[in-house]
């Protein structure tokens, strides 16, 4: 993979920094305030330099679980997404779309909270969808 | 009243303000590029005015300090605009153009004299005086305000406060002046735009308002519901009534991160089928049902919105993590698997798909503008609009307005719980610098980077901490009518007496425990910001 250099904004808070984050074998190996960015004219903060570490973590998750006996355990993509539908289509017939809920995330992207609306709206068919998006 | 809460103006607009009333923000910890903007333009001129019951850092750099009583915000406005309007510094011409509900506000702040609010706040009537003529005689007065104002069971009415204090002078609608929520969460203003609101659709349209569905039914090829939906407390209730059959979390820890933890792990723990899609196994996704692994911020392409409006492009840095799937794409599968066929090649797809639905607000914004322009301030109609960088710029158009602002008068309450003899200490609760919310990031932190805090404290003032016989750096319990916690004390400078300050950044330390069920009854947000505590020694 080499070394790049890739522009993004930072993902802590409302300041919207512009980072550029530094690459070099798909690790970030470093972050720099982005001179260029209007709004932190290169600065940046502790979190927004160096908290990127979680991304790398060896916690992170790396496969579907689904809850069997108690417990949750490993599946594929296709079992776990399958499961969802099912249930959602059959809460949806049996209880109604308001026995539903979504909590969307303040973190996303502005794309990923566009279609978690509309997946709310168009496919659940409900409004019961909220986010810590109210501070 | 004007607006949806956007904020009116631009981080530019610090560098021009005369006077800056900063209000329930700790800006150095929350965010601390702003902190530097706002320090640099009181470098250049700006008088700083911090109102906040901590004596936070970002009142070195301040003209004034009001240290007021934790939640009095409401007492104090009401008695400054008391002042401004006994005096006659308010704008006149102004508000009778642009504004209605002048007497209601004038008769609602009439009670509120310095000298009554001081009782509330515990800040001197003069001072509440000099403050009040500061912000109304300056010809371009602004404010900044964050969680500290809006995290109270009345947080809805300080805000509704702080708008009618800056209509009354005069100071919405031009450069140098306005209003500037601080968001917490870098995309929290982009959440709400996108529409992940209980009533609002994309760009803010109504769920309510026939013509603003059919907009997106037509798009869409689906029937919309027309009924407003539940906030996240409303759904939290339903979950505990055992009416709720599911919920879908999407990057979020709400077990952690909000009030009253027990309360919140009851109500999840009773809908039928949890799906949690996130990074880590933290403490929500641990009692789901079904758990889906997410990409990271560095994985993904696409915008942000920040707390000046400006949508900010971001881009995919590394590779995904194995067997991990993107946000939108693991919402369109289930979509498609539910027999609604939603499908994207990109995130600059979707994106265009919201300009082409709401174009008075995003049309003129593209991924090759971001490109080649950075951030761009919606509105922002068409390709050769440069983005709005101040809203209600016909306020000072000198014409008189068809649709006026209404004044919001509002009345102080006082937090829902107060202090008595057995719980004698309020604990209110923020952010820290060098963590974010629930830490589940930023317990990551490189081994070199030397952090000033790595566990949790409960912050005291020295008269406190001498009067239950505690030393600095000991470990106390610290307890409420709902939970108690086992946490090191720390003496502050930064804390008057009476008050006690923690963060909710540490699982080991669950301050929402502690913290209260009270919410605003119109947003919904819940109160973390006061409660009744005691402070005892360790047996
Ligand atoms: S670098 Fe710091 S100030 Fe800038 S957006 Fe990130 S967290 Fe906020």
């Amino acid at each position: 993979m080499g070394k790049q250099e890739v522009k993004m904004i930072c993902s802590y808070c409302g300041t919207g920094c512009g980072l550029i984050v530094e690459v070099e074998d798909n690790k970030i190996v470093k972050v720099r305030g982005d001179k260029e960015s209007a709004v932190n004219k290169g600065q940046t903060c502790i979190k927004g330099s160096f908290a990127y570490n979680y991304v790398h973590a060896k916690e992170r998750l790396t496969t579907p679980l689904i809850r069997k006996n108690g417990e949750l355990q490993p599946a594929t993509w296709k079992e776990a997404l399958s499961f969802i539908a099912e249930k959602l289509t059959s809460f949806k017939k049996d209880f109604g779309p308001d026995s539903m809920s979504i909590f969307a995330c303040a973190r996303a992207t502005n794309e990923t909270n566009y279609v978690t609306q509309k997946f709310a709206r168009a496919v659940l068919g409900m409004n019961n969808i909220d986010g810590c998006n109210r501070t | 009243m004007f607006g949806d809460g956007a904020p009116t103006n631009r981080f530019e607009d610090f560098d021009k303000a005369e006077v800056l009333l900063l209000i329930g923000s700790n800006t150095t910890d929350a965010h601390p590029v702003v902190a530097n903007r706002i320090k640099k333009a009181v470098k250049n001129g700006v008088k700083l005015i911090v109102i906040d019951p901590r004596k936070i850092d970002m009142t070195k750099s301040a003209e004034k300090h009001l240290q007021l009583k934790v939640g009095s915000d409401i007492a104090l406005l009401n008695a400054m605009m008391h002042v401004i309007i006994e005096e006659g510094l308010y704008d006149k011409d102004y508000i009778a153009r642009v504004s209605e509900g002048f007497d209601e506000l004038k008769e609602k702040v009439s009670m509120y004299t310095p000298e009554y609010a001081s009782e509330i706040t515990r800040v001197a009537a003069d001072d509440i005086r000099e403050v009040a003529r500061m912000y109304a005689s300056a010809d371009h007065g602004m404010i900044a305000y964050t969680l500290g104002i809006t995290e109270h069971h009345f947080g809805v009415n300080n805000v509704f406060d702080i708008a009618n204090i800056a209509l009354l002078t005069g100071n919405i609608g031009k450069e140098g002046t306005g209003i500037m929520p601080l968001r917490g969460q870098n995309n929290v203003q982009g959440a709400g735009d996108m529409g992940c609101l209980p009533n609002q659709l994309t760009g803010g349209l109504k769920v309510v308002n026939e013509a603003d569905r059919k907009i997106f039914e037509d798009a869409w090829g689906a029937e919309l519901p027309a009924e407003v939906g539940h906030t996240q407390t409303a759904m939290l209730e339903k979950m505990t009534a055992g009416k709720m059959k599911a919920l879908y979390v999407i990057g979020e820890n709400p077990i952690l991160a909000d009030v009253n933890m027990h309360h919140t792990t009851q109500a999840i723990r009773n809908v039928d089928l949890l799906i949690v899609q996130d990074l880590f196994l933290h403490e929500t996704a641990k009692i789901a049902d079904v758990v889906l692994p997410a990409r990271s911020w560095a994985e993904v392409d696409g915008t942000y919105t920040n707390a000046d409006r400006r949508v900010q492009r971001t881009r995919q840095g590394i590779e995904a993590h194995p067997n991990t799937k993107g946000d939108w794409q693991i919402l369109c599968e289930i979509a498609t698997l539910m027999g609604y066929e939603m499908n994207y090649n990109s995130s600059e797809e979707i994106w265009n798909e919201v300009r082409s639905l709401v174009p008075h607000m995003f049309g003129g914004m593209t991924y090759e503008r971001f490109d080649n322009e950075g951030g761009l301030n919606y509105p922002c109609p068409s390709v050769d609009h440069p983005g709005t960088f101040i809203l209600h710029e016909r306020f000072h158009q000198g014409i008189e307005l068809k649709e006026k602002s209404r004044f919001v008068p509002v009345d102080f309450s006082p937090p829902a719980e107060p202090t008595d003899d057995e719980y004698p200490l309020t604990l209110t609760t923020g952010r820290r610098y060098e963590q974010y919310n629930t830490n589940s990031q930023t317990a990551y932190y490189p081994e070199k980077i030397k952090l000033k805090q790595t566990e949790e404290t409960v912050d005291m003032h020295a008269d406190d901490a001498a009067s239950l016989n505690i030393e600095d750096g000991e470990y106390v319990e610290v307890a409420s009518r709902r939970g108690k916690v086992k946490v090191k004390a720390k003496i502050c400078k930064k804390m008057q007496k009476g008050d006690v300050f923690m963060s909710f950044h540490w699982a080991e330390v669950p301050t929402n425990s502690l913290t209260i069920d009270e919410f605003d009854p119109i947003s919904g947000t819940a109160e973390y910001k006061a409660c009744a505590v005691k402070i005892s020694k360790l047996a």
